[in-house]
């Protein structure tokens, strides 16, 4: 019983945090883009509409070379990742959807999810989440 | 529309309310002989008639009906003399205070008139004289132009037709909201007559609801809210889209929609086209979005627009706009220009706006303008300095092309790949309880939907909405819990209660997230259909993330699945299942699916094998991929396996 309680809390933690996490990540996106790897891990991974970019630089570049974006997030789940597979790690997996306009094409649907890990921070006694993975989509990326 | 709906309702409320309340005298002679008078102009003005005559035999307060309806009915007619006799010049001011609607509209006629005939004159102002009208009537008919916003709190938790039925109940008088909206927590309307107002805000706290909650009726004194328009009707819209087309000129790709309010073929059928109102504005950019997406060049002057907030579309829905004439509007400030911001305008016209006049310097007006359009070089019609950049441009950022899936590498490809095969052949069969062994114990599931907007009964999402977890709606924190499925029981219990269904396995897309020596996590997504129940032959596409973990014998064992599903593109309905399905393996000569190529391809590249004998295997373990290789593996050790299984 007492672990059903536990994992209750960290749900609804786990929702307190993604949903920040949210507003924080795509006003980043859509603003700061400048500042947006430091949401991520040094070795962080991104798939990008099947492109594969990893490590912090490679990101810096990759979102540099994105036109500038209107993110509108409709869509928010979120799940505590089972520690069995982090190795203890607490992990969030943070899943989106909703509409994006880059500048210079039309307006498109995406798909979007997040591997958060909760890291020490060389700035703060608090830890810090950061994204270990990332992986985004157009719905219509085939067309 | 709405001004006939207007005068119902000033009608009724001077019918009922008048005698009841004060002015007890006059209220009985006033009321029918407004509202007749107005149906029957309503009516009469647009076919031309003497539309313009109640303006002076009418009442004062009824003015600006007339004026509204005049202005249909005498195009060209002697009728502005009224307002040119009334002129006053920069009467503009004195009219915010009284009647604003009344006053725009009425100035916007003088404006017009006068310009037609003679443009000089430097009178940026218009009929004042208007104004003045409006005015007395305002005030003649005893201050009922006053607006209250009527607020009830919590009021989100009732059905609308419930709490007006209950209201209008014990209200003393009748009532007939306007725009009942929801705000928060609280239902909100507008009334636009101060008695029933006041009427209405003392049967607060007289209604006990279900629950034995009090309903509470506050009142507010609030500017004129902008009025919903009834939507235009089908035929009226095909109507204006010939008008349009009319007035579309294929060789510059222009548009013009000068005064299109009173333009005879829209008149002569009474289809009210008034681009000051979002419902008309709308429909007009609907039709160029379209029909003539390409459009260059677009006038829209004397259309009396005010706010530019219904226009911003354009800048998405009409990318090539170079040309627009926004000149003989009521267009107050040039900050609602910036709703128009990101057009690519290299001509400008705004003459005869208001906001003309907030400049005394033609410099200041330039610089206002060009701030908000780089590129312009003409600005009413003058020729504006060619703008100078800057050798820093560069090219514009381009989106990098989509890829189809992303695995990695090709054992990671196999492994999933074989995992999905496997795992969607339960899931589409008709018990999905086996599922139970690709979870672990600890699994959680949920699944979301596509926020729309919409009515989300057309949606048709219906059999999965009830257990869509997006937390951007789903604030309160048992339902956020009750709609994480925890457990493998509760996973797979639930996982078996959704509709039975029809994968795509030729549409899957797979990218691999992330893969360590304890996880793997990947995401999925495709397209199937529904096979049964009342949305059967739905198609569907989804988004579906995966995290395994590796016991270690090279199988995977969910943790976490989060699934996201909408209703399918009609391209991605016109694709799905056109690839050959799976043929059982009994078929005498198989053809391979998608998938099971890609088994075969990465089956040969891990055992060596050629593709012949890799099949082979496969198909004497029934594409079970790690079966196979554990076979492969054992007889390979057991030297069991000849030469010429790995000459390729």
């Amino acid at each position: 019983m007492a672990s059903t309680i536990d994992f209750r809390t960290h749900v609804d933690q786990s929702c307190r945090y993604s949903e920040e996490f949210v507003n924080i990540y795509y006003d980043c996106m859509d603003k700061k883009r400048r500042n947006l790897t430091r949401l991520y891990l040094d070795k962080a991974t991104l798939v990008w509409n099947g492109n594969n970019i990893s490590g912090q630089d490679a990101l810096g570049e990759f979102f540099e070379s994105l036109p500038s974006s209107e993110f509108q997030v409709h869509t928010l789940d979120c799940q505590p990742v089972h520690e069995q597979a982090t190795q203890g790690q607490t992990t969030l997996l943070v899943v989106t959807a909703g509409t994006v306009k880059f500048d210079g094409s039309k307006q498109r649907y995406f798909n979007q999810n997040f591997l958060l890990t909760a890291q020490a921070s060389p700035n703060s006694d608090q830890p810090v989440w950061k994204i270990a993975s990332d992986c985004f989509r157009f719905q219509d990326w085939a067309s | 529309m709405a001004t006939a709906d207007d005068s119902r309702f000033y009608s009724e409320h001077d019918d009922r309310v008048g005698p009841k309340h004060r002015r007890k005298g006059r209220g009985p002679f006033r009321a029918p002989l407004y509202s007749d008078q107005i149906s029957k102009q309503r009516h009469r003005g647009g076919q031309g008639g003497g539309g313009g005559g109640g303006g002076g035999g009418g009442a004062g307060p009824r003015s600006r009906f007339d004026d509204d309806d005049g202005d249909i009915a005498m195009t060209d007619d002697s009728h502005d003399g009224g307002p040119q006799r009334r002129f006053t010049p920069y009467g503009r001011p004195q009219n915010r205070r009284n009647g604003r609607r009344g006053g725009k509209d009425a100035r916007g006629d003088g404006g017009n008139h006068r310009g037609r005939g003679n443009r000089g004159g430097g009178g940026g102002g218009g009929g004042g004289g208007g104004s003045g009208n409006i005015g007395d009537g305002a005030d003649g008919g005893g201050g009922r132009k006053n607006w209250f916003k009527m607020t009830i709190p919590h009021g989100k938790k009732y059905e609308k037709q419930w709490l007006l039925t209950a209201l209008q109940s014990i209200s003393s008088v009748p009532f007939h909201p306007i725009q009942y909206h929801i705000e928060g927590n609280r239902a909100q309307f507008y009334i636009d007559d101060s008695s029933t107002a006041y009427a209405l805000a003392k049967v607060s706290r007289k209604i006990t609801d279900k629950d034995g909650y009090k309903v509470t009726v506050l009142l507010n004194q609030c500017p004129p809210p902008s009025l919903p328009q009834q939507d235009l009707k089908l035929e009226d819209l095909e109507h204006l889209k010939q008008c349009m087309s009319k007035r579309f000129d294929a060789s510059q790709q222009a548009l013009d929609l000068n005064n299109i309010r009173v333009d005879p073929d829209l008149v002569s059928l009474n289809i009210d086209v008034t681009l000051n109102r979002k419902n008309s504005m709308q429909a007009v950019i609907k039709i160029i979005e379209d029909n003539i997406p390409e459009l260059v060049c677009l006038n829209l002057s004397n259309n009396r627009l005010h706010k530019l907030d219904d226009l911003s579309d354009l800048v998405r829905k009409v990318p090539n706009l170079k040309i627009l004439n926004l000149s003989h509007n009521e267009i107050r400030s040039e900050r609602e220009l910036d709703r128009l911001k990101g057009l690519r305008l290299v001509e400008l016209s705004l003459q005869r706006n208001p906001l003309c006049d907030h400049f005394s310097d033609q410099a200041d007006y330039i610089s206002a303008i060009r701030e908000r359009f780089p590129r312009l070089l003409k600005l009413d019609g003058h020729d504006l300095p060619p703008p100078i950049g800057f050798d820093l441009e560069v090219a514009p950022a381009v989106l990098p092309p989509s890829k189809p899936s992303y695995f990695g590498s090709e054992e990671l490809k196999g492994l999933i790949t074989c995992f999905l095969q496997q795992y969607y052949a339960i899931y589409d069969s008709a018990d999905r309880q086996p599922l139970l062994d690709a979870y672990h114990d600890g699994a959680a599931f949920s699944l979301i939907l596509p926020f729309s907007t919409q009515n989300p009964s057309r949606s048709s999402l219906g059999e999965y909405q009830k257990d869509s977890r997006n937390i951007k709606r789903v604030k309160d924190s048992t339902t956020r819990f009750r709609l994480l499925k925890h457990t493998r029981l509760n996973v797979v219990a639930f996982l078996n209660e959704l509709p039975k269904t029809q994968h795509d396995i030729a549409s899957f897309n797979v990218d691999v997230n992330t893969y360590t020596n304890t996880l793997l996590s990947f995401t999925v997504s495709g397209v199937f259909k529904e096979v049964d129940g009342s949305s059967r032959d739905s198609y569907r596409a989804f988004s579906r993330v995966f995290i395994a973990v590796s016991p270690g014998n090279g199988t995977m064992c969910i943790v976490n699945d989060e699934m996201f599903v909408r209703n399918a593109t009609t391209e991605e309905i016109r694709r799905a299942f056109v690839a050959p399905a799976p043929t059982p393996s009994s078929s005498p000569v198989p053809t391979l699916s998608a998938m099971q190529q890609e088994m075969l391809s990465a089956f040969s590249q891990q055992s060596g094998m050629n593709l012949e004998w890799s099949q082979k295997c496969l198909q004497d373990n029934d594409w079970n991929f790690e079966r196979a290789g554990q076979i492969f593996t054992d007889l390979k050790a057991q030297g069991k396996i000849p030469d010429v299984a790995f000459t390729k």
